[in-house]
């Protein structure tokens, strides 16, 4: 087994005595391998592309970087000098170019100092160099600053190339491009690698960009590897909740579910939190998460860096089934159904009237016990007993009921049925004042005055709905299973409440699991889309995925019924046409 | 370059103005009583002023010097009896020689020490360069000129006190001529060098340190281009720039330095004339060298701009 191409291991850089750019970062790389490196800004990831061309060095830099077996951190001028550009060349980030020199001298500059061409061969070889890097070769007797953007980065990719190095690194490649234009050169430089089988790093914190470059991905946070592996298990299927935060704020056209921030703020390099670095921004932190630093492991095909293997899976239920039974007739409601959901995801459960969405809520809900399978709660098996445990793991999952008037109880004041959650929970008496109005509020209702007096009977539905939520997530619930729980608002009221919901995500990593028949609304909010038709899961998949190209009949059907504003489209028209209107 | 020709215009009026606006006339040392050169006769009087043209109104008195000033006449000096063009004529080479020396001498100097000082920041060269410069940067150059006749001249005598050439000396050959000349220059041209030097270096050593964190230079070092490419042909060759402007400027300012020099080392240059016109209010003599003064500013900036296209692309379309 012989080593790799480029080895990194234990890699840190502190810059100025107190700033923490890189943390002990180790990865390996071969031949002929893609590796993206993402995160937020300031994550380290370009100095760890200026660490990997032997740009930082002692006192600064510490660990190892070994290219070809040569090891670069605390290397000789000289052979740093013969490893760069021939080894290893990057584009670095914004393209920069020395601004009195003509483009063409400076990708023929490498040709000249370390191939020994001639200057008219060199220039010749240039003009080869842009055309692979799909540059008009007259472009390149310009100067840097009569380029635009796009053609900057592609003379950028034509100089990395020009000695054929065994690694190539691009440093937000696509930054500040306009779509097409950053496509078509990354296309461009995947056939190039192809082509040309160098081993390629990119650094970006476009996600989506480089994420279809590479096939290994790297997340750095706060300076460490949060995560690692095949990109699509890295971006596709998050593990560490970093990951899963970054890739949910991402405006891509593969989710239809509304964009979502990481709640707080990057670390400051100067100060990075102890223990796990992303501890006082996840949602799922526990002690252990501030006082130990978790190691990078192995955990659902990737690395990651969490002391729960990534994010926790908050409900499992397994092969469920329930029946009904009226006299000698047996309805089997659930039928081998299961269900996940993780730290802070939210699960759509739709299909047709009848089809055992109801059922499947209460029993993981545990409002209702399935006759065979098992609903495990974060980690605990939900039975019902009144057991004080039992009790306290139950609270953490909230059921919002289909018909609130069944759901809320008459006898009770607006204020009663808020706080109650609260005094089961045995909070003290100023918090759970304050608690019940902030809820109140948050779901749009009036937390003072007379309201908080009124009963159910006084109230419209709509307002019984949301103080159903309001009751439900004023314990702090980590699940909440909702039933139908805007059937009664009108859109805008609506809209409020899923914003608030969405918060909650954010900020507490709740998890939701939304039932309902209606899915315009279902793809909005959740990640994943599970399809019920006559007890059984007919279908399960991204919310994109089965909203936009359904494969079972029922999820057809529910997508077909779906509203959509069909003004001015031709569809819309036609249907007007014929009677028949989409809303 | 139409620009150009305005600014000249500009300063062309602006220097037959300006000397008029000074308090005193050039004769009034004829009107008062107590001077040596008193004119008692009122006719003289009246006779000498119809002569110079000052008994005429201001504005006729301009379109004369604009007219002679298109045929090349600067007028005739007051003070010397001759015409301007032939006092400034005398005087020309022995300004361009000193400034033109201590110039070409402090963008060297300036420049080299600059970018050395600047790609070695914070090393014990730097340190060393930037104290030494710093120091000379603070002297007035009357006070340098003034302690280099004293120390070089006067204690030691190494060097001439005064004037540009040996006086009555016979000439012994041309290469006895020029060793003299130099002979005479080596004080003067030093002391003005030093100072332009001092400012040359601290704006290039400036610039350089403004280059050393660009991106460019992080791409050439990623290049593996070596040590002396990334000092000259990145760092420095961007650092320029700046001082060239600095260069052009120091031509305008060179002049008024040469003043304090020329008049330090009773070096016979348009700078010393310029400070005895003054005194006598030989108004065409400071006209001429107001206007040469100017003319050498302006050209200056206008070589600096034509220097600045080709070496900077940035600046040309």
């Amino acid at each position: 087994m012989t080593a790799p191409l480029l080895e990194v291991s234990d890699l840190s850089v502190r810059f100025g005595g107190d700033v923490d750019a890189l943390r002990g970062v180790g990865f390996a790389l071969d031949r002929e391998e893609s590796l993206a490196v993402v995160g937020e800004s300031g994550a380290g990831k370009s100095t760890l592309a200026h660490c990997i061309v032997g740009l930082i060095q002692p006192p600064e830099a510490a660990g190892s970087v070994r290219l070809n077996g040569e090891e670069l951190i605390g290397a000789s001028a000289a052979t740093l000098r013969s490893v760069r550009w021939r080894l290893v060349a990057i584009a670095l980030q914004g393209a920069p170019f020395n601004p009195v020199v003509p483009v063409i001298d400076q990708v023929a500059e490498p040709l000249r100092e370390h191939g020994g061409l001639s200057s008219s061969r060199a220039r010749r070889r240039a003009d080869d160099l842009a055309r692979e890097s799909l540059l008009d070769p007259a472009l390149l007797r310009r100067f840097p600053h009569q380029l635009a953007g796009g053609e900057r980065r592609k003379a950028t990719l034509a100089m990395a190339l020009a000695l054929d190095p065994a690694v190539v690194i691009l440093d937000e490649p696509a930054a500040g491009l306009d779509p097409a234009t950053g496509r078509e050169l990354l296309d461009r430089v995947h056939e190039l690698r192809r082509a040309r089988g160098f081993s390629l790093i990119a650094i970006s914190h476009d996600l989506p960009a480089v994420a279809r470059l590479c096939e290994r991905t790297i997340v750095l946070y706060a300076g460490e590897v949060a995560e690692a592996g095949p990109t699509e298990h890295v971006i596709g299927r998050p593990a560490h909740p970093y990951t899963w935060a970054l890739v949910n704020s991402y405006p891509v056209t593969s989710t239809t579910k509304d964009l979502r921030p990481i709640r707080g703020e990057p670390p400051d390099p100067r100060a990075v939190p102890s223990g796990c670095p992303f501890h006082p921004r996840c949602t799922q932190s526990e002690t252990i998460c501030r006082d130990r630093h978790p190691p990078l492991e192995r955990s659902g095909g990737r690395l990651v860096a969490c002391h729960f293997g990534g994010l926790k899976v908050l409900l499992s239920a397994t092969l469920v089934h329930k029946a009904f039974h009226s006299g000698s007739r047996r309805l089997d409601a659930l039928q081998a159904v299961s269900l996940t959901v993780r730290e802070g995801e939210s699960v759509g459960v739709v299909g047709p009237s009848g089809s055992g969405k109801t059922t499947l809520a209460r029993v993981i809900a545990g409002d209702l016990s399935p006759d065979r399978g098992e609903v495990i709660l974060e980690g605990e098996r939900l039975a019902r007993s009144w057991r004080r445990d039992a009790r306290a793991l139950s609270r953490r999952v909230q059921l919002v009921r289909q018909d609130p008037w069944d759901a809320l109880s008459p006898r009770l004041t607006v204020a009663e049925l808020v706080r109650e959650p609260l005094d089961i929970a045995g909070a003290g008496d100023q918090q759970r004042r304050s608690a019940v109005r902030a809820r109140l509020e948050s779901v749009g209702l009036p937390g003072y005055g007379t309201f908080l007096e009124a009963r159910v009977h006084e109230l419209s539905g709509g307002q019984l709905q949301r103080i159903a939520l309001a009751r439900a997530i004023a314990a702090r619930p980590k699940l909440l299973v909702a039933d139908e729980p805007t059937s009664m608002l009108d859109a805008s009221e609506q809209a409020r409440l899923l914003v608030v919901l969405r918060e909650l995500q954010v900020e507490m990593g709740l998890g939701l699991v939304l039932v309902s028949h209606d899915l315009a609304l279902v793809r909005k909010v959740t990640d994943r889309i599970v399809v019920l038709d006559a007890g059984r899961v007919a279908e399960e998949g991204s919310s994109a995925a089965v909203s936009g190209r359904p494969r079972s009949l029922a999820a057809r059907r529910l997508m077909e019924a779906a509203r959509a504003f069909a003004v001015g489209d031709e569809r819309g028209a036609s249907e007007r046409a014929s009677g028949g209107g989409t809303n | 370059m139409a620009s150009y020709v305005v600014v000249v215009f500009f300063l062309i009026t602006l220097n037959f103005f300006l000397p008029r606006a000074l308090p005193g006339a050039p004769i009034s040392a004829l009107d008062d009583p107590r001077s040596e050169t008193y004119v008692g006769d009122e006719s003289s009087r009246i006779a000498v002023e119809n002569y110079y043209g000052l008994d005429r109104q201001l504005g006729d008195q301009y379109t004369t010097y604009l007219e002679d000033l298109v045929q090349g006449d600067l007028g005739t000096s007051i003070r010397f009896n001759a015409p301007v063009t032939e006092v400034l004529g005398d005087r020309l080479p022995w300004t361009l020689l000193l400034v033109g020396t201590a110039l070409a001498l402090a963008t060297g100097v300036g420049m080299v020490a600059g970018v050395h000082s600047g790609w070695r920041r914070g090393r014990r060269a730097d340190k060393g360069l930037l104290a030494l410069f710093l120091a000379i940067d603070n002297f007035p150059v009357f006070f340098l000129a003034s302690i280099a006749v004293f120390v070089f001249a006067v204690k030691l005598g190494v060097f001439p006190l005064s004037g540009a050439r040996t006086p009555f000396s016979e000439s012994s050959g041309v290469l006895a001529e020029i060793a003299d000349v130099a002979y005479h220059l080596a004080l003067p041209a030093t002391v003005l060098a030093l100072q332009f030097a001092a400012f040359q270096y601290l704006v290039m050593r400036a610039s350089m340190v403004g280059e050393l964190e660009s991106d460019y230079l992080v791409l050439g070092r990623a290049k593996g281009l070596g040590d002396r490419a990334l000092k000259y042909r990145y760092a420095a060759r961007n650092a320029l720039l700046p001082s060239l402007t600095v260069a052009g400027l120091q031509v305008g300012v060179a002049v008024t330095a040469a003043i304090f020099v020329e008049t330090a080392f009773a070096y016979p240059g348009v700078g010393r004339l310029m400070f005895e016109s003054v005194a006598d209010r030989d108004y065409p003599v400071m006209q001429g060298c107001f206007l040469l003064l100017s003319v050498a500013v302006v050209t200056a900036n206008f070589v600096v701009e034509l220097a600045y296209r080709r070496l900077d692309p940035r600046t040309s379309p």
